[in-house]
């Protein structure tokens, strides 16, 4: 071991130049993609939280003169409106992260063994309302709702369910859980298509050897095919965290925050005040919670969910 | 196909029935007032995939308590499928399974007492080789301390108690193999099933688990069914051997029985390394006697043939001369009593020369102890070398060319 071997050395020597020129070859190829990263999402990012320091509106741009320090983030917390919004986007994610989360699963371990074309089928049904596009379902969706010509209203009154029409995207009650259950019929699809995939790749033999070790099909889901799909679960939990935050586009099309900001989130609140409002700084400062409310959260389900986990 | 099953087994203690309480049930785990007995009767079983694609056809063997049954046979064979309907892991689609005289075609496979031990090993990756093998244990809810010592004592059995701790994917193939073989045994089943477990091995390491597997069967003392396309392993493991192919029994018995009176021509190419040489030859009758004409050869047939022969009444026919490469014997010079051949390769094993030649226009291997060899004949058989040989008359086998099957039993 002591005598160092003289073949070896220029061995080493070519394959750390190989390794080097690798290297090289490798950080060139990603250099286009690393430009429009930095570019696009580090640098606005950056703009973003240095601007959420000043009163930065159309009229007042960044300067000395228009620095507020946090004073932005002091006045979201007594905006009433904002607090609002924030309550309402918690309400979404608490609501809508678990609800997706169950149903995709529910849905995925029932259809996966099925034959082709009836797995085929659930997963168009269940992935149409992703590939539609937002606009198109909530036109649907606003019809449905409506308050004199609406499905919802004619069949519940036809049943005799209720008397009067409702006013489902008019009242302050309803009107969030209308939104959330537009959410969630466009948020399920892909977790079902995840989930199909990853209980399809769970190993079959670890399963029949649950099954001869005496597990109840209960027992061998949580105890063989939980622990192997939790990393899609992972997955699935955070990218719906990350969109029920980010709900957006429905409001906007169908409620415009309201009534009373009953439905203003605050990515809409935060558009409004950035594009309607053009108080730029004080959205920025929205954004800027906003992220990293969802980092802490994406962080706990990271913390949570990986431990255990055997890629 | 010859039905071997008659010719050798253990003897099977009578089957005990619990009352339906199980009260007297030392083990008190079989939920159908049934307890202690392990042995199997697979009855006309059939395996029909898709409604056409038979898999296993008209399956019938009587395993006894504390019988070693291996299943051996090429990929696709059915053997895999018996194994996994015998588990409760595929449909029986015809035909009856019996454990312990009971009829289990619709019994869950939790509810069988079988263990398994998979090709793959099957561990469950999230947990330790403790885990996994207290995982069964802890289904049956068995108590903390009884877990641990069981786990503990199968750890030791196996040698794998330090690594109790850590999780499969921080093991070696052999360790692996080892947790899935102890995973089985804490359940101390009525029926241990193996599924090609070594076939995921490098062939040191087959050699010493199979060396161990045997000392594993003398102390767990129960049933196996163990499922293998190596046929060193079915010959060294085996009580009795199950041969298959295409889903059909080939021949059952044991290791030395098939070995030394294949039921047909299949059986003998399959067991037996290198395989046996099969040469077409014409069987003659001189008056009441027998002899083989086969490549301008006459080859003489021992006694014990000629009985058979005579028994059988076979009359003057083609035949196919199987004769397998020990029991070849090399002569010095060409006589009308022996073949003439061609070398193509010669291959010293140190004991014994595998001469591959060409023999009355087919490939043959001949293993010639070294012992037997001529100084100048060890130094190698150069390309294309003359040899002549014949055979020794009382280890021939006779097979009918149509049929395939021996005409010797």
């Amino acid at each position: 071991m002591g005598q160092s071997n003289p073949a070896a050395a220029p061995q080493k020597n070519l394959s750390h130049v190989l390794q080097r020129r690798e290297t090289t070859v490798a950080y060139l190829f990603l250099l286009p993609a690393l430009l429009f990263f930095a570019a696009f999402v580090i640098v606005p990012m950056v703009m973003g939280v240095v601007t959420s320091l000043f009163n930065y509106t159309m009229k007042s741009p960044v300067s000395a003169e228009s620095f507020v320090g946090l004073g932005n983030y002091i006045e979201l917390f007594q905006d009433k409106v904002f607090l609002r919004s924030m309550w309402n986007t918690v309400v979404i994610v608490v609501v809508s992260v678990p609800a997706v989360t169950f149903f995709s699963l529910w849905v995925g371990s029932a259809i996966y063994q099925k034959t082709g074309w009836v797995r085929s089928f659930f997963r168009g049904v269940f992935y149409l309302p992703v590939v539609t596009g937002s606009v198109t379902v909530v036109v649907v969706w606003k019809w449905m709702f409506d308050f004199q010509r609406g499905i919802f209203n004619w069949a519940l009154k036809s049943s005799g369910l209720i008397e009067k029409n409702i006013n489902w995207l008019g009242d302050q009650r309803v009107a969030i859980w209308c939104i959330l259950l537009i959410l969630f019929t466009t948020s399920v699809g892909q977790p079902i298509v995840l989930y199909v995939a990853a209980l399809g790749n769970v190993d079959q033999s670890q399963v029949e050897a649950a099954q001869v070790d005496g597990a109840t099909k209960l027992q061998t889901f949580w105890q063989i095919k939980w622990p192997a799909i939790k990393p899609t679960t992972l997955y699935v939990l955070v990218i719906t965290t990350i969109n029920s935050f980010q709900c957006f586009a429905l409001i906007q099309l169908l409620t415009s925050g309201g009534p009373s900001n009953s439905t203003s989130t605050v990515m809409y609140y935060l558009y409004r005040n950035a594009f309607s409002l053009y108080r730029y700084g004080y959205a920025n400062a929205m954004g800027v919670v906003l992220a990293i409310i969802i980092a802490i959260f994406s962080a706990l389900q990271f913390k949570t969910m990986n431990t255990g986990v055997e890629y | 196909m010859a039905d071997g099953a008659a010719v050798w087994r253990p003897v099977a203690r009578c089957v005990v029935f619990c009352s339906p309480c199980m009260k007297g049930c030392s083990r008190g785990r079989y939920p159908y007032g049934l307890c202690s007995m392990a042995d199997l009767s697979l009855r006309n079983i059939k395996k029909i995939y898709d409604k056409n694609v038979t898999a296993v056809h008209e399956f019938n063997l009587e395993i006894a308590d504390k019988e070693f049954i291996v299943l051996v046979g090429p990929s696709g064979c059915g053997k895999s499928t018996t194994l996994r309907m015998i588990a409760g892991l595929e449909d029986i689609s015809e035909g009856d399974l019996l454990i312990g005289g009971k009829r289990v075609n619709d019994v869950e496979p939790k509810d069988r007492d079988i263990a398994m031990v998979f090709q793959s090993y099957a561990l469950y990756p999230h947990m330790t080789v403790y885990e996994n093998m207290a995982f069964s244990l802890k289904l049956r809810h068995v108590s903390k301390d009884e877990i641990d010592k069981k786990v503990r004592d199968a750890a030791a059995i196996l040698g794998i108690t330090e690594y109790l701790e850590r999780k499969p994917k921080a093991l070696s193939g052999g360790q692996r193999q080892r947790v899935a073989i102890g995973r089985a045994i804490v359940r101390e089943p009525q029926v241990f099933l193996m599924d090609e477990p070594l076939s995921n091995l490098d062939a040191k390491l087959r050699n010493q688990m199979r060396a161990e597997i045997i000392k594993l069967r003398q102390r767990i003392d129960t049933t196996f069914i163990y499922v293998t396309h190596d046929q060193t392993e079915a010959m060294t493991l085996g009580d009795r051997i199950v041969i298959m192919r295409d889903g059909y029994i080939m021949q059952i018995g044991t290791p030395q029985e098939v070995f030394d009176r294949p039921a047909n021509i299949f059986v003998a190419g399959f067991i037996g390394s290198p395989q046996m040489n099969l040469f077409n030859a014409r069987l003659e009758k001189i008056g009441e006697g027998y002899q083989v004409s086969c490549a301008g050869a006459t080859i003489a047939l021992s006694d014990r043939i000629q009985a058979r022969l005579t028994e059988k009444q076979v009359g003057e026919r083609d035949i196919i001369l199987g004769v397998r490469p020990e029991h070849v014997l090399l002569k010095s010079e060409k006589s009308s009593y022996t073949i003439s051949a061609t070398v193509d390769v010669s291959e010293m094993m140190g004991s014994e020369v595998y001469l591959h030649v060409t023999a009355a226009g087919k490939d043959a291997v001949l293993r010639i102890p070294t012992t037997e060899l001529t100084e100048e004949q060890r130094g190698g058989f150069s390309y294309g070398t003359e040899i002549h040989f014949t055979f020794r008359s009382d280890l021939l086998h006779l097979f009918d060319p149509q049929t395939e099957k021996s005409l010797l039993l």
